[in-house]
């Protein structure tokens, strides 16, 4: 469903030749895009997940609004162009700097002045060519880790490894910013997927050898999931692996799995790509406190953001179908109270892995 | 008591009036004074000239006077018919006597003052008699001109006789209390003005520098002559209306004083008048008519229902004549004039409004800016500005809907003429029109028709420059895009480049509009 590196290229190639005919019958070169805006973005109930709308942008060259931006967007596909042929990759920021240049001696103006400039092309790019920027080889910064039962083929630099994600000691395989090229899950073993939000609570369930223990992946995105770590995710729910999150109970934690589970904004025009609609959320919750009592002592108190980010969930139709989520987020509301994953380990380190264990075998989790 | 206060008495006459008075007829402020008196001879020489059928032609010459602060010569010589002797005294020595007075023609002068009261001006100032060689009918007549103050009377001197071939006017006077300046005042743009409403006409100024400018004649006749009519009914005053009674000579009864005076007055009207005004005896003789009873005929006119007066008697520049003037003159980047047809004010005089609007090229070379330049009969008003009703609709006027932004600043000349039988001017020195509502409603109209040409123009301007900007801001990227599409493709990036630059050609042109909206 993806593109590979392969149909990009074509993809750039037929963007090129449809502006070239549209010169050659006389008319001024354009390229249709999807409009990126709030109202032309939906929940797709029977996929799960946010998807753009039928809304579509015309970008003209014959425009005194948007010569420039045309013929940027033009240049990036040409150059990306050559990074597919050359196989070689870049980040936005390498792109830029390939990019600036003077336009000429007789014009006094370059061809890009700012990375913002060139940033918000790329995503007009992505999403008239229905192609992430990865598949333009342009990567971004890593953040996530995995370790567990899997082995992965990785062709890189002209170069092919196998990375055993079972032998990654204490820090973990780091999830690339490109997935999908380049790149092939060998072998697979584990059982399900969880995903913790902090790095320090994935730190101490290597340690205790949670994934060893449990036959499962443990994933950590650090916080907010980059565009690699939701690919992966969704390879892995590919495979049939459950996905199963723990979070902090509050704003930020909620947003981190609503983004694996339903995909963002910006990426909606790739809809289920990058969306995990079967991830579960098993903790943590204000409903712990009354499993766990010592919970009660630790939790914090609630700061606005949260109460206002808990009534504005309960808003949006993809969660308040969720009748066990309406209870949360109103537990939430009443109390105004949050409670951090990091609690779990309040009594005991080890604590952790019996809670996640008893959620996971008990179902005792969110939609 | 009474006695003692009435030794003081005394009879005074026009002249005298008028001497102690003179700013009432214009003379006030040394630049004005000496415009002043450029204006009156010169409107008398064009009126004579085009009365008699004659292309005109102007001399003006002023000399400073060797080292006398303020003291010029003046010199003026027409081409005219001349003046009988029998008649250059009171022509250049008697308050109000004319051939003008109480005539309803277009003419420049009205009151008949102008003339003579340059030559009091002159002896005034100077205690000099003014100098005046006259030709007509094969002679050439030199006098020494003065006034007899207390009698308003021409003291007349003849000094030579001799034959001459060619008619004219040479009128020589010595002034003092006057100052020669070019400027918004003098008698430079005076007469530059006089030119440009007067494209049949050629004048040559000697300066005090010995400096000698011409303007040339543009059309090569005379205009129509104006004809005289009989006043209208409406637009009469008591105080008109006991003059002409005075008079009168033929008719012995109101009755047919009123038909035979006005026009539009029917025997069926003076039923319809006798009707609102009973208490009249409209077969008394006119002579004995009293005040009272030419209000109460005043009043009766303005209650009948009347035929327009006729308003084919009227003479403008002309539309094709101020052309020829503008382009002439400035060579404006556009010149707009707007025709308009005859009106009537006061519901009995005739009058007509000529607008021409002259914007850039050659009024910016000038560094013109929002210059107004205001005519009655053709006669430049330089003075008085302010009060000018004119000036006033100029000032009113909402330039901005005319693409205008800001009337001061843009390079614009507007000449506006208004022709009259009898032009509503503020006060004797008739530099400035009085706000008489139909006027000024015409003065707008033809305004407005005016500046709907310049906006047309102005907009296409605008839209032009648009399309040639735009042009350059897309055009500047044809290069770059031609690579990219080249590279993207494998096409030729010349070929790409010539359509691309072919494209913004065709779709960024003169009248094409706007390309974004057709891609």
């Amino acid at each position: 469903m993806l593109m590979k590196t392969t149909n990009t290229k074509k993809k750039l190639e037929e963007m090129g030749k449809g502006m070239v005919a549209q010169l050659k019958k006389g008319d001024g070169p354009t390229f249709e895009t999807t409009l990126r805006t709030r109202s032309n973005t939906f929940y797709d109930e029977s996929a799960g997940c946010l998807r753009t709308g039928d809304k579509k942008e015309v970008r003209k060259f014959l425009s005194v609004a948007q010569a420039r931006t045309f013929m940027q967007t033009v240049a990036i596909a040409a150059k990306t162009k050559q990074f597919l042929a050359e196989d070689l990759h870049t980040s936005i920021r390498g792109l830029f700097y390939q990019l600036k240049f003077t336009l000429g001696e007789d014009i006094d103006e370059d061809l890009f002045t700012e990375q913002s400039e060139s940033n918000a092309l790329i995503e007009d790019l992505e999403v008239a060519l229905k192609v992430k920027r990865e598949d333009l080889h342009l990567t971004t910064d890593r953040k996530g880790f995995v370790a567990g039962p899997m082995k992965i083929r990785d062709k890189f630099g002209g170069e092919e490894t196998t990375i055993d994600l079972a032998k990654q000691g204490r820090s973990g395989w780091s999830i690339p910013s490109d997935v999908d090229n380049g790149m092939d899950i060998t072998s697979l073993d584990a059982d399900y997927v969880l995903v913790v939000e902090k790095d320090a609570l994935w730190q101490r369930l290597n340690e205790d050898k949670f994934w060893k223990k449990e036959n499962c992946l443990l994933v950590t995105p650090k916080g907010q999931s980059t565009r690699g770590t939701r690919r992966l995710l969704r390879k892995l729910a590919d495979n049939k692996l459950p996905v199963y999150c723990l979070m902090d109970c509050d704003a930020w934690g909620w947003y981190i799995y609503w983004t694996i589970k339903t995909g963002s904004m910006n990426l909606a025009y790739l809809g289920r790509n990058f969306a995990v609609p079967e991830a579960k959320f098993i903790g943590v919750t204000m409903s712990d406190i009354k499993e766990f009592p010592f919970l009660d002592k630790l939790t914090i108190k609630a700061k606005d953001v949260d109460v206002k980010r808990a009534e504005e969930m309960m808003g949006y139709p993809w969660i308040n179908r969720h009748k066990d989520w309406v209870k949360e987020l109103k537990l939430v509301i009443k109390t105004k109270k949050k409670l951090e994953q990091d609690a779990l380990q309040g009594q005991r380190l080890t604590f952790v892995g019996e809670y996640i264990k008893r959620k996971i075998d008990n179902k005792e989790w969110l939609s | 008591m009474a006695e003692d206060m009435f030794k003081q008495f005394r009879e005074h006459s026009v002249a005298e009036f008028f001497k102690k008075n003179r700013q009432m007829l214009g003379f006030s402020g040394k630049v004005r004074s000496l415009t002043m008196i450029v204006h009156e001879f010169t409107t008398n020489s064009l009126d004579a000239c085009e009365e008699a059928g004659i292309l005109p032609e102007l001399y003006v010459k002023i000399e400073e006077l060797d080292g006398k602060k303020d003291h010029y010569r003046m010199t003026i010589k027409d081409n005219g018919p001349g003046i009988p002797k029998s008649h250059i005294g009171k022509a250049l020595g008697q308050m109000l006597a004319g051939t003008k007075f109480h005539r309803y023609i277009q003419q420049r002068g009205q009151q008949g003052i102008g003339a003579a009261a340059c030559t009091m001006f002159s002896y005034v100032t100077t205690g000099q008699s003014t100098k005046a060689v006259t030709s007509y009918s094969g002679k050439s007549i030199t006098a020494d001109i003065s006034i007899d103050f207390k009698r308003n009377k021409p003291l007349i001197t003849v000094l030579d006789e001799s034959p001459a071939e060619q008619t004219g006017l040479t009128v020589t006077s010595e002034f003092k209390d006057v100052r020669y300046e070019r400027g918004n005042y003098g008698v430079y743009e005076y007469l530059r003005r006089t030119a440009l409403a007067n494209p049949h006409c050629m004048i040559t100024l000697v300066e005090p520098n010995n400096e000698k400018t011409v303007f040339p004649r543009s059309v090569e006749r005379n205009p129509q002559k104006p004809f005289e009519i009989q006043p209208h009914p409406l637009g009469i005053s008591a105080h008109d209306l006991l003059e002409f009674a005075k008079h009168n000579k033929e008719n012995k009864r109101i009755s047919s004083f009123l038909q035979n005076t006005f026009s539009r007055v029917s025997a069926g009207k003076v039923s319809e008048l006798r009707e609102m005004a009973p208490e009249l005896n409209f077969d008394k003789r006119p002579d004995r008519l009293t005040w009272d009873e030419a209000e109460i005929l005043v009043k009766a006119f303005s209650k009948v229902k009347w035929i327009s007066p006729s308003t084919d008697s009227l003479v403008p520049i002309g539309k094709e004549q101020i052309e020829a003037s503008f382009s002439n003159i400035f060579n404006p980047e556009l010149l707009v004039v707007a025709e308009r047809k005859p009106k009537v004010y006061r519901g009995g005089i005739p009058f007509m409004v000529e607008v021409g609007i002259a914007y850039g090229g050659g009024v910016t070379a000038a560094q013109k800016k929002g210059e107004v330049m205001r005519f009655a009969n053709k006669v430049p008003l330089l003075f008085d500005t302010g009060g000018c009703a004119i000036t006033e609709t100029i000032k009113d006027m909402d330039w901005k809907r005319y693409n205008i932004r800001n009337f001061d600043e843009e390079p614009i000349v507007v000449l506006i003429n208004l022709v009259s039988v009898h032009v509503p001017y503020t006060s004797a020195g008739k530099q400035a029109i009085s706000h008489e509502e139909d006027v000024m409603m015409e003065i707008k109209n033809a305004l407005m028709e005016a500046s709907r040409g310049i906006q047309r123009y102005i907009s296409g301007k605008k839209k032009e420059h648009e399309i040639a900007t735009k042009r350059k801001v897309v055009g500047r990227y044809i290069k770059q895009l031609a690579l990219d599409l080249s590279r993207l493709t494998g096409e030729d990036e010349a070929a790409v480049e010539k359509r691309l630059k072919k494209l913004i050609e065709e779709r960024y042109s003169r009248g094409e509009g706007d390309a974004d909206e057709n891609n």
